[in-house]
């Protein structure tokens, strides 16, 4: 037979599983890559391919807002309300984990209660929230009730990630601290937070993602004034121009940077502890 | 039930340093369940003491209250005249090593070694130094950059050693310390823990279910069940003169036969087991005729006779069965043997009796011993039909 040792041809499920694994990719970045390269568009306005005499124009157009709606404003606001929700769910993640790690009376009704908020449709949550705060004769605007409606889908997930790490955190460590004389407050800064960082910084980031560009949940509850995906939606109505796409390709990049922060602090957090002398 | 044991050599007495540890009507529970029932133990300062049961016996629960991690439900825990109930592990002057270790990961091993020192607020250029001199006493002083996971089992337990050691403690406690290593370096790192124990002077209470392990280390050894201390002793009375059927059979190298006081003349009394064998023992006070008796016989005093003819009387001392399995195990030979209507009875056999007079699987043998060797134990087997411990 062949002089070549055969180890059989590959099954025909990897060719099934590698077709779905490239669609995967060509759906996920796909679209994102068309609206950067469709942002860089010329002055013939065209909102599809091919793209002709690329230019910056756009991106101009942007923050020089004549015909554009007022996209800086919306990042002025957005950016700060996806900040608070980061901190604020991992504050609350981090101490809400803790006090689920001992059992206590009605935990798992606890527990199934601020996971129940997944379950209920943004835009359901989102008139609740308006109408509950007419009647309490509150003004709705995007750092109150913008703030709640977005920590109400914020916390689940940053609650269930905590669960997770410290579900694995074993207690031998917090033990090892006690016996080695570490007050509780010193168990928690130098032994526990320090283990846990890399799922702190998960569910800071998805704290902040999921802030930054939730739409539903946004909907009634900011007020007057429009966070950046509400702005988007407001564009696309009315605005016919490849600014569209520069807006895209705009938010895109800053949430890509924050990820870039976020994973590069993990990274050179463990590389200096690691080489410490 | 209350356990006093003499020290191998005279305590140096120090009344502020001593690490003698005295349970005293110690009793923890969970909930309905009893983890360990009124405990009376007294471990004198200095010595090597080893807590031997199988998993659920409550040998650890007795080390972690000891150690502070785990609060008795009532009693009472003197570890020199402190009675430390109560009190945090420092203030005890115990350290405890974990069965993991439990290494900080985000730490170098230097830096773990450094922790305690940390805590209590010593300079960074101080506890370094300290931590240093700890390291090399382990050998270890040329990893102390590296974190914990990229250091072997062994390398990982010595730092676990040094780290609890630099708290100059009285107690060292040690939970399974060699479970987690290979059999080669749980032999290697076995003599070190006893070479250490003995340079420091100062007690170490191990938490093992390992009989040799136990016998080897220990100059006491406290055998549990269930909660309780079944006997405490030295290696060679827990392995030689076990005085209930449980320790005999869970230490292994024992075999224990039941039987009834038939009649008794002088020191002797002749038992008769359930098949009417019969057995002497040496029994002082004549008992009661008709009294359960309980003896235990050593593996390798049992001399394996193959029956002669096919109805041969079976003589005092010697029971019959046929040979279910043979081992082979260097410098002798273990034979299982199944007694007719009974339990297991092992014979270990020197490898010169056995090649001389071979017995295969299957074969009717007839294994007997000199009374002159039998150990009468201070409770009989209740004959229960359960055994919960298997052999080794």
């Amino acid at each position: 037979m062949a002089a070549n040792p055969s180890y059989g041809p590959r099954p025909w499920t990897f060719y099934v599983l590698a077709t779905l694994f490239a669609l995967f990719v060509v759906f996920l970045y796909g679209p994102m890559i068309a609206v950067l390269i469709l942002s860089f568009q010329g002055p013939s306005a065209s909102l599809v391919f091919p793209l002709r005499d690329p230019s910056l124009m756009w991106f101009d157009e942007l923050f020089n807002p004549r015909r554009v709606g007022d996209v800086v404003g919306a990042f002025s606001r957005s950016l700060p309300l996806a900040l608070m929700v980061m901190v604020l769910t991992v504050l609350i993640s981090v101490s809400a984990g803790f006090a689920f790690r001992r059992r206590f009376l009605g935990s798992s009704l606890i527990f199934y209660t601020a996971i129940a908020s997944l379950i209920v449709p943004g835009l359901v949550l989102s008139i609740g929230t308006l109408v509950t705060f007419r009647y309490l004769g509150l003004s709705a605007s995007w750092y109150t009730s913008a703030l709640g409606a977005h920590l109400s889908w914020a916390l689940p997930f940053g609650l269930l990630i905590m669960f997770a790490v410290l579900g694995r955190l074993n207690p031998s460590y917090e033990e090892a601290a006690y016996d080695l004389g570490a007050s509780r407050w010193q168990t928690l800064k130098d032994v526990v937070v320090p283990i846990v960082f890399p799922g702190m910084i998960a569910v800071a980031l998805f704290g902040f993602t999921l802030s930054y560009d939730e739409f539903p949940r946004s909907w009634l509850t900011v007020g007057t004034k429009n966070t950046l995906p509400l702005e988007i939606w407001t564009m696309t109505t009315n605005v016919t121009s490849p600014a569209l796409y520069a807006l895209g390709t705009v938010t895109t990049v800053v949430s890509f940077v924050v990820i870039a922060l976020a994973l590069g602090s993990i990274v050179i957090i463990q590389r200096r502890r690691s080489t410490r002398e | 039930m209350s356990f006093t044991l003499n020290p191998k050599s005279a305590p140096k007495l120090d009344a502020q340093a001593s690490g003698e540890i005295r349970l005293v009507n110690v009793t923890k529970r969970f909930d309905v369940t009893h983890a360990v029932k009124d405990i009376n133990l007294t471990i004198p300062h200095g010595s090597y003491c080893c807590l031997l049961g199988p998993s659920g016996c409550g040998k650890t629960t007795i080390l972690r209250m000891i150690a502070g991690h785990e609060t008795p439900t009532s009693g009472q825990i003197y570890i020199g005249d402190q009675m430390v109930v109560g009190k945090a592990p420092v203030e005890r002057g115990t350290a405890m090593m974990f069965q993991n270790y439990a290494l900080f990961p985000h730490l170098t091993i230097l830096d773990n070694v450094a922790f305690y020192l940390k805590m209590r607020g010593v300079g960074k250029d101080q506890r370094r130094k300290r931590a240093h001199q700890m390291l090399e006493r382990v050998q270890l002083d040329h990893l102390r950059n590296r974190m914990p996971a990229q250091l072997s089992g062994g390398q990982q337990q010595r730092v676990a050693l040094a780290r609890a050691l630099i708290t100059n403690p009285r107690v060292l406690l040690l939970d399974e310390p060699l479970s987690a290593l290979d059999e080669f370096l749980r032999l290697q790192m076995r003599g070190e823990l006893k070479t250490l124990q003995a340079e420091l002077g100062i007690t170490f209470v191990h938490v093992t279910h390992t009989q040799p392990e136990a016998i080897a280390l220990a100059d006491t050894v406290v055998v549990m069940d269930h909660g309780r201390i079944d006997q405490a002793g030295t290696a060679n009375e827990i392995f030689n003169w076990p005085t209930t059927p449980y320790v005999a059979r869970f230490m292994g190298g024992q075999n224990v036969l039941t039987g009834t006081v038939e009649s008794a003349s002088g020191a002797m009394a002749r038992l008769r087991g359930p098949r009417g064998e019969l057995f002497d023992a040496p029994l002082s006070p004549a008992p009661t005729i008709g009294t359960p008796v309980s003896i235990a016989i050593r593996r390798d005093r049992i001399h394996v006779g193959r029956v002669p003819g096919e109805k041969a009387e079976l003589q005092p001392n010697s029971v019959a069965g046929v040979v279910e399995s043979t081992e082979f195990q260097g410098n002798f030979v273990k034979v299982n043997i199944l007694v007719e209507g009974g339990g297991p009875f092992v014979a270990n056999v020197s490898d010169e009796e056995y090649f001389g007079e071979l017995v295969k699987p299957g074969d009717r043998v007839v294994p007997r011993w000199n009374p002159e060797h039998v150990h009468v134990l201070s409770k009989a087997d209740s004959n229960n039909a359960q055994k919960p411990y298997s052999e080794e």
